[in-house]
């Protein structure tokens, strides 16, 4: 074993192509910083990704969760550029059922929206994290004749409360 | 259980591949043909209109390129970090130099945790070291859950686009195939249908598993963080389930820092699908409670294909697709015509490097129109690579019996101006003489689907003799 290791790193360090040095990594204009309206952004990408998107005022979130009879989550945070939630492992009570519910209601607050990914990763500290995932609507698939199925493995309804 | 075989990649041993002849038997079905066709470029389009809506997509395939080649010029390093991060993760990490290596290292996690049943991910690199076929004649069920994969599976199929499994099936094939094996009622070959019929039959998998295998997007060397992106849901709840955790992965998939992973998924899953975003993106660190996570890095190949100053910068590849659903030979030629892994562009340039011999037909398995280098979201020059591919073919007699008597005829035309300007005076004679049906026989394979030109009533040099001189 340790001799694959050498012989495989030694052949990569013998192969080396000529140093090419880190880019500075763009921060990407994206369209809703443009407009400034993240949380639109946001909305409007989540339902493409088949997400349902609902407001519910504070006081009546209570009821909402008491009523759901699937899974039951709070995002860290948005992404309006593409609609995922993250959702840290720290926040998810036995991790498997994310994915088994066939409901998934996940809480968002309305000024936790990022711009895009680059500053997803900016506020994104796994150090402390097993396990952490960016969802975008419901489990799909389009394996049979491209034609777009809702519900593959995973949840088959994905809503989003934005809350605040 | 089925009684065939996965058909499985043979490096080496096989019979040379002929793309010509395998795409000939996939386009006697002319219906299937343009089905396909309109399917793959369907998903051009989509990753067309998700790009447009990136205005800064050009900088962003500047940085993912970039990123990767700064990678892969110290990859060794990278590695190492890599290994350093996710051991002190509490992850086991494992070196395979080739498939049956890595194969051995799968099969020994599983034997000595007592595993019998295996659920797998999407992973190319499995199907390139035929790890089911090696895996099941040592009594381990091995079960792929990504919907296209299964589908190929239970069919004894290998898969004909790495991001779309079953893109070469309709439904009625998928109907009759889930008929069989999963007892779906005969004829139905509804999508909706079919997949609940799947989910349920993989979910009794999922939850029956001893040990799951996926492959790897992104391994980050700074934080040891793997990612698994998938729309299914698939590798994402086996993971969460099975007690140990494989993940297989090509040791040019490390990337430096946490950050670039927004620079790669942001041009991942445009470029594949259209989408903004895969559905799921699976971030493991490490293993939760009760848990075994093992990595196995495998150069199978990889460390040669570095060492090629021509040919390095493939090893960018994200493995989005975009190359083969933009290609106008894969969409009308199929994935299976290949005979690789890996197939298209991106496969016709990873392949030769292999076994020169083998895959000797798939850099010619292209008309060089570039587009393939246009799509890609880390800028590999792939038309470029395939040319020069073509000329260490060339070089190594190994180019087809008929490209090589053409081009040494055709390179004796062009390097002699008199011969060139008679034969062209004979053809246009010829194409305004002869009747029509005898010239479209004459042209060949090349006039099935094509018009022959009209003749020009003079050449080029014959205008540029008689023109007025410019005062």
């Amino acid at each position: 074993m340790t001799l694959a290791r050498e012989t495989i790193l030694a052949a990569v360090r013998a192969a080396r192509p000529p140093a090419v040095s880190y880019p500075a990594v763009v921060e990407g204009r994206e369209m809703a910083a443009e407009s400034g309206d993240l949380l639109g952004r946001f909305e409007k990408e989540a339902r493409t990704a088949a997400a349902d998107v609902v407001h519910v005022e504070r006081a009546g979130l209570k009821r909402m969760v008491a009523e759901w009879s699937g899974y039951v989550c709070a995002a860290e945070f948005g992404v309006a550029e593409n609609g995922a939630v993250w959702l840290p492992g720290s926040r998810l009570e036995v991790r498997s059922a994310l994915f088994l519910a066939e409901q998934v209601l996940v809480v968002l607050e309305k000024s936790a929206i990022v711009r895009d990914l680059h500053a997803a990763y900016a506020r994104i500290d796994m150090t402390a994290e097993t396990f952490g995932i960016f969802i975008a609507g419901p489990s799909k698939t389009a394996d049979i004749e491209q034609a777009l199925v809702i519900g593959a493995h995973g949840a088959k309804e994905l809503t989003v409360v934005l809350v605040g | 259980m089925t009684a065939r075989r996965l058909t499985v990649i043979d490096h080496g041993r096989a019979a040379p591949v002929d793309h010509a002849a395998a795409a000939e038997r996939f386009i006697a079905d002319e219906e299937r043909t343009d089905w396909h066709d309109g399917a793959l470029w369907f998903l051009r389009q989509r990753r067309d209109a998700a790009v447009a809506m990136v205005p800064d997509w050009e900088s962003l395939r500047e940085n993912a390129s970039a990123i990767k080649e700064h990678a892969l010029s110290q990859l060794d390093t990278y590695l190492e970090q890599f290994e350093r991060s996710a051991i002190a993760n509490g992850v086991e990490v494992h070196w395979a130099r080739d498939a049956e290596e890595h194969n051995r290292i799968v099969y020994g996690i599983l034997e000595q945790r007592g595993a019998r049943r295996l659920v797998k991910s999407k992973s190319m690199l499995t199907e390139e070291c035929g790890l089911n076929r090696y895996l099941e004649a040592r009594g381990i069920e091995v079960v792929d859950s990504d919907l296209g994969e299964r589908i190929v599976q239970l069919r004894g199929e290998a898969p004909s686009h790495i991001v779309a499994p079953a893109i070469h099936l309709r439904r009625e094939d998928i109907g009759d195939t889930f008929h069989e094996h999963l007892g779906t009622e005969k004829g139905a070959s509804d999508p909706i249908v079919l997949v609940a019929a799947a989910r349920a039959h993989l979910r009794e998998r999922f939850l029956a598993a001893d040990a799951t295998l996926t492959g790897v997007n992104f391994a980050v060397a700074e934080t040891g963080v793997l990612v698994v992106v998938t729309n299914e849901g698939n590798a994402d709840l086996a993971m969460s389930l099975a007690p140990v955790h494989i993940a297989s992965m090509g040791i040019e998939k490390v990337i430096p820092r946490m950050a670039d992973l927004g620079v790669f998924l942001r041009v991942l899953a445009r470029s594949a699908t259209g989408q903004a975003s895969t559905v799921y993106a699976s971030h493991v660190r490490a293993p939760r409670s009760g848990q075994a996570i093992h990595v196995v890095l495998v150069d199978n190949g990889r460390s040669t294909q570095l060492g090629r100053t021509d040919f390095w910068r493939s090893l960018k590849c994200i493995r989005c697709g975009a190359c083969m659903n933009t290609c106008p030979v894969y969409r009308r030629s199929g994935g299976h015509s290949y005979g690789a892994t890996v197939p298209g562009p991106i496969g016709s340039v990873l392949t030769p490097g292999i076994d020169l011999k083998k895959y000797a037909a798939l850099p010619f398995a292209s008309t060089l129109c570039g587009s393939c280098t246009a799509v890609c979201p880390v800028k590999i020059d792939l038309d470029a690579q395939l040319y020069r591919w073509r000329q260490i073919v060339t070089k190594a007699g190994l180019a087809a019996p008929g490209t090589r008597v053409v081009m040494r005829m055709f390179g004796a035309v062009v390097s002699r101006p008199r011969w060139f300007e008679m034969i062209g005076a004979v053809v246009r004679g010829l194409l305004r003489a002869m009747p029509h049906r005898v010239m479209q026989k004459v042209a060949g394979p090349w006039s099935r689907a094509r018009e022959l030109p009209v003749a020009p009533a003079q050449s080029f040099r014959e205008w540029y003799r008689t023109r007025e001189t410019p005062s």
